[in-house]
């Protein structure tokens, strides 16, 4: 250290690699994890209780595969699984929605998909998990008697304002053809373009009594706490599978051929794959950087051999062994590769940690992506994105060094005197 | 007489210059005793460097023997080689070869170090060499605020401060002027004197003969006289 010449470059490469992939990592695990975030805030949980009929087919909406016994349900998920995660009950339905004119007549038609949750009891977060204060365009959210929140990009297709009133006609539970009115209370825009154009709000009683539905459900999603590892959902999914298993033929009121699964986000909608996908990338990124800076040390390593050729020479004549030398060298890289690491990820972490709690508003580029993404886009700092930034950096530096003191090996005690003597 | 220290047998050690042999030392023989004050003269390409390095343990004769003390250093492996040089010899170098970045007590402090030694248990034997060399008052000067005798001083505190058997010279004073040849000759007298370490050096300066009690002239790596002080001179 104190020799600065050939401290201060290979610290500052550390710390500067190890910052750029603290950082680096942070965001782009903030940026996934929150596109993950939200498509299971939107859709699929984080766990997700389904009846496997329902599930299999899914596009269809068949509300005749739904859960029974809210309640009890909702007992059994609290009890079986952890207090972090939080249970939220939805139905997920499909109907034609009718937009009458000032005569009653039918104006227009569309098939719309839609998502009943609980929007107007006190406790319930849905609408803050959805956002859906901060996401509306006109109108309010949903507080009287069969109320909908609609699509911005749906409600200027059918020329439909707030206050207007709409049919939705559809299948009920037990297979009968339903028909309902609502009024349109509010316009949302999701920032996902197939929910803008399609996507249809109601509140889950509202749902229960259009469609018959009384104590059903079509999900339960299990929601952990932001920063959660993802290992943890599928640890906790195991458990709940082996707790589901002694349950299923409990509830009084489910039908026979019932069949209650848990999955997790991974097992839908291929995510499990993208993840693996996004884990390879990071891996990539972070290679890349060590890689980079095993060579950029290299040669810092070179350079400071050149610098201490004297030295080296010397240590050697006054009889220390190569090994030992090379040994030095390794320690003296170590120290550095830690202070440098411990430098950059102060550095990084602090940048990582800004993004996190401030995030970068990027609304104005996703405005027109169909990105399931929050316009404030956030870095998340794990204690994986320090691992990942700081092993790499002691690595960098000791390999660094190591190769470069290869020469060490080579060089010829038969030489030194005359190598000193011209150094 | 004294006991002999350093023992060449019949040492040739040729090199390999292109597809031809060099030798750069052919059939030498030669005895160095206990505390003895010698140097190796002769023009360059003589050998005299050549020697040094067999000598230290820095190099291998092609055939013939090294010997220390009776020990065959050409027997040793490398790390046993390594001890030798930290053990036994001392090495003064014509650049004095001291490190910038430490003060000139670190610099003497530096072997002791390299021979597994605790600073705290050396500090005064330390502090010692360097009043010894007359430099008490630039202890934690740096090589660079130094003037090249000074250098030179250090490095002969740096050679003998782990007590070396042997200490092995090579044109010690071939970067310095008259008047600071002469202080670092007599202090090397002096302290060979003292601490009763053979000294060979490796010189073609011949003021350096006039402080040395045996010359050995080599000429084209073979000893052409071999003479002492006390008037004992032989002629190969």
């Amino acid at each position: 250290m104190r020799d600065k010449a050939r401290f201060l470059f290979p610290f500052t490469v550390v710390a500067v690699g190890v910052a750029l992939v603290v950082a680096l990592v942070g965001f782009m695990e903030g940026v996934f994890m929150g596109m993950i975030d939200m498509t299971a805030n939107l859709d699929s949980g984080h766990l997700r209780l389904v009846n496997k009929a329902f599930y299999d087919e899914e596009h269809l909406r068949p509300l005749d595969r739904s859960l029974a016994n809210q309640q009890e349900t909702h007992d059994w998920l609290v009890k079986h699984s952890s207090m972090q995660v939080d249970w939220a009950p939805r139905i997920r339905w499909g109907a034609i929605l009718d937009v009458p004119d000032e005569k009653g007549e039918t104006r227009s038609q569309t098939p719309v998909m839609g998502m009943a949750m609980d929007l107007k009891s006190p406790n319930s977060r849905e609408i803050e998990r959805l956002r859906l204060k901060s996401s509306l365009v006109e109108g309010d959210l949903p507080k009287g008697f069969n109320e909908m929140l609609m699509g911005v990009q749906l409600a200027e297709v059918l020329g439909i304002s707030v206050g207007q009133s709409v049919t939705l006609m559809g299948q009920s539970f037990d297979g009968g053809m339903v028909a309902d009115n609502y009024q349109v209370s509010g316009l949302v825009r999701f920032g996902v373009s197939a929910m803008d154009k399609k996507m249809v709000l109601i509140d889950l009683v509202d749902a229960q009594n259009t469609f018959y539905m009384e104590d059903m459900v079509t999900d339960w999603l299990g929601y952990f706490p932001p920063s959660t590892d993802l290992d943890d959902y599928e640890e906790l999914k195991e458990s709940m599978r082996t707790g589901l298993a002694d349950w299923i033929p409990h509830p009084k009121d489910w039908a026979k051929d019932d069949a209650p699964i848990i999955l997790s986000i991974r097992d839908q909608q291929n995510i499990g794959a993208i993840m693996d996908k996004f884990r390879v990338i990071k891996g990539f990124v972070v290679g890349i950087f060590t890689f980079l800076m095993v060579l950029v040390l290299w040669n810092a390593g070179i350079l400071s051999g050149i610098h201490r050729y004297g030295e080296m020479g010397l240590r050697l004549a006054f009889g220390e062994p190569h090994w030992r030398l090379i040994l030095t060298l390794a320690i003296e890289g170590l120290w550095i590769g830690f202070l440098g690491s411990v430098a950059g990820s102060l550095v990084g972490g602090s940048f990582a940690w800004y993004l996190q709690e401030v995030g970068l508003n990027m609304g104005d580029s996703f405005a027109q992506s169909g990105l399931m993404i929050n316009d404030v886009v956030r870095a998340r700092v794990t204690t994986d994105g320090f691992v990942q930034g700081i092993v790499p950096g002691i690595f960098a530096s000791v390999a660094g060094t190591l190769v470069a003191s290869m020469a060490i090996f080579q060089r010829s005690e038969a030489n030194l005197f005359r190598e000193l003597e011209a150094g | 007489m004294s006991e002999t220290l350093i023992t060449l047998e019949r040492v040739c050690k040729l090199y390999q210059v292109g597809e031809e042999n060099f030798t750069a030392l052919n059939d030498v023989s030669l005895e160095v005793g206990n505390g003895a004050f010698m140097s190796f003269v002769g023009p360059s390409g003589s050998g005299k460097t050549t020697l040094l390095n067999l000598i230290g343990g820095l190099d291998r004769p092609t055939t013939g023997s090294v010997l220390f003390k009776g020990r065959r250093l050409e027997n040793m492996s490398r790390e046993e080689l390594a001890a030798y040089r930290r053990e036994n010899i001392g090495f003064i170098f014509q650049t004095y070869n001291l490190l910038p970045v430490y003060s000139v007590y670190e610099n003497v402090l530096f072997p002791l170090i390299l021979n597994g030694q605790k600073e705290s248990q050396v500090r005064k034997r330390v502090e010692e060499m360097v009043a010894k060399v007359g430099l008490a008052d630039q202890m934690n000067k740096k090589p660079a605020q130094l003037s090249g005798g000074q250098c030179q001083r250090v490095a002969i505190a740096r050679a003998l401060v782990k007590d070396p058997m042997l200490i092995l010279a090579d044109e010690p004073t071939a970067n310095l002027d008259s008047e600071n040849s002469r202080q670092i000759l007599e202090l090397m007298q002096e302290l060979n004197h003292e601490y009763k370490a053979a000294v060979i050096f490796s010189t073609h300066d011949e003021r350096v003969t006039r402080y040395i009690r045996r010359e050995v002239r080599l000429e084209d790596g073979s000893i052409s006289w071999d003479k002492r002080r006390n008037g004992t001179e032989i002629e190969t």
